[in-house]
């Protein structure tokens, strides 16, 4: 026999208590006012595929007016910005993007098809927060390859950089192997060896319009 | 039976009926986005690679470098005791339990820092700890440790301690024998007082 059956007012506050602790848990139960709408291994083929990337001879047509759906967003400090920055951007830091009311606009802008163009001073700059706007859903988000440093340079002349290289990255500019032989061989003829001729790129297909997201 | 016994039944019924509808993945281990933003924008997760020259020199424990290039790539040259998790092939529950050291410290690498910064960010959003990026990847390293460019000579004491330092992690890592120029050195010739027979006192 319980003790309890006793006393049916033990019983009552036993109860009472039982509810109380499952409310407490219920309300402090946090939830994240952000979450990851894509899954890591998502990610992954995210972050082998280029579709997010914008050329910047596709810049072109975005200073020129021609696609009125792009969103230009610097995302380097504020002195930076001020110090020269693609016309039309607007300078929102990448900590700021995702504040509650940045990320009420963003969602606007994607229901509204447009897309939001992000950039840094170089692309690795960028794609930190490139990839985390996109595992959080918005996959209208996408980055100007080789920054504003690759633009300051050729701002009068985005049109030939259908025909230049240097923004690509993630190539081996050497052969390691092969230079990690020589200079084993023979450290004093002060052979700098050449870089690696060309490396072959692969490039989209020139479209005049950038496309939307998917 | 007590009739409060038979509510509490209920409660605890109700509950075990509502795990049901919890989600299958439990996905609270992730970091949380907004955590993360302000990691991904911290530049020190960076390290350079003298940095990770002098670790691998002095054999640094805790240190692990982490490839993410291909296979292929990793066969043909990879640095020091590093391993290989080719990104696009990331197995992840795989790559989270194999990476998952206690207090080391994982510096991943690619040719430069794009795949390699891409990699930080997934197994950040795996709650990966202590894991860095080589700033430059392995061009910079070819370029700073392989085959460091000698500084101006109008250059600072410290930009040559470093040329030296380069100078040294590129035979320790080649094996190569580097001539490194070094002038005779013009006799010193030392003054010397006069042998005198006496201690001569004072004034």
């Amino acid at each position: 026999m319980h003790v309890h059956e006793l006393n049916p007012k033990k019983t009552m506050i036993t109860m009472i208590i039982f509810v109380i602790v499952i409310i407490i848990g219920l309300v402090t139960l946090s939830k994240p006012r952000l979450n990851y709408a894509i899954t890591p291994e998502e990610t992954v083929v995210l972050a082998g595929s280029e579709e997010g990337f914008v050329y910047p001879y596709e810049l072109e047509d975005i200073l020129n007016k021609t696609i009125d759906t792009i969103v230009l967003v610097d995302i380097r400090n504020t002195f930076q910005f001020g110090r020269g920055h693609i016309p039309g951007a607007e300078n929102i830091s990448a900590v700021e993007l995702i504040s509650k009311e940045n990320i009420k606009r963003l969602e606007a802008l994607k229901d509204a098809g447009q897309v939001v163009l992000i950039y840094g001073n170089n692309l690795v700059e960028a794609n930190g927060p490139y990839m985390l706007l996109r595992q959080i859903g918005f996959d209208n988000v996408k980055v100007l390859m080789g920054g504003y440093s690759y633009y300051k340079v050729w701002k009068d002349k985005l049109g030939d950089t259908y025909s230049d290289d240097s923004y690509f990255i993630g190539n081996a500019q050497y052969d390691y192997a092969e230079v990690a032989k020589r200079s084993s061989v023979s450290k004093n003829d002060n052979g700098a060896s050449e870089p690696k001729a060309h490396v072959a790129v692969e490039r989209k297909k020139k479209s005049k319009a950038v496309e939307g997201g998917c | 039976m007590n009739k409060n016994y038979i509510i509490l039944m209920g409660i605890l019924i109700l509950l075990s009926a509502g795990l049901l509808v919890l989600p299958l993945k439990n996905n609270s281990k992730q970091l949380d986005p907004e955590v993360m933003m302000w990691d991904i924008v911290q530049p020190t997760r960076y390290v350079s690679t003298d940095e990770v020259a002098k670790m691998i020199i002095e054999h640094d424990p805790l240190l692990v470098m982490v490839d993410v290039r291909s296979a292929e790539d990793f066969q043909l040259f990879s640095l020091t005791n590093a391993i290989n998790f080719p990104l696009d092939s990331l197995a992840l529950d795989d790559a989270k339990s194999a990476l998952t050291f206690n207090k080391r410290n994982l510096v991943f690498y690619s040719n430069d820092d794009l795949k390699s910064d891409q990699a930080w960010v997934i197994a950040k959003r795996l709650g990966l700890k202590n894991i860095y990026v080589l700033k430059g990847g392995l061009n910079r390293w070819i370029q700073t440790i392989i085959q460091p460019e000698a500084p101006l000579e109008t250059a600072s004491e410290a930009e040559f301690n470093l040329y030296a330092f380069r100078q040294g992690a590129s035979q320790f890592f080649t094996g190569g024998s580097i001539s490194i120029d070094q002038s005779p050195q013009a006799e010193v010739v030392v003054s010397r007082k006069k042998k005198a027979k006496a201690v001569e006192g004072g004034c």
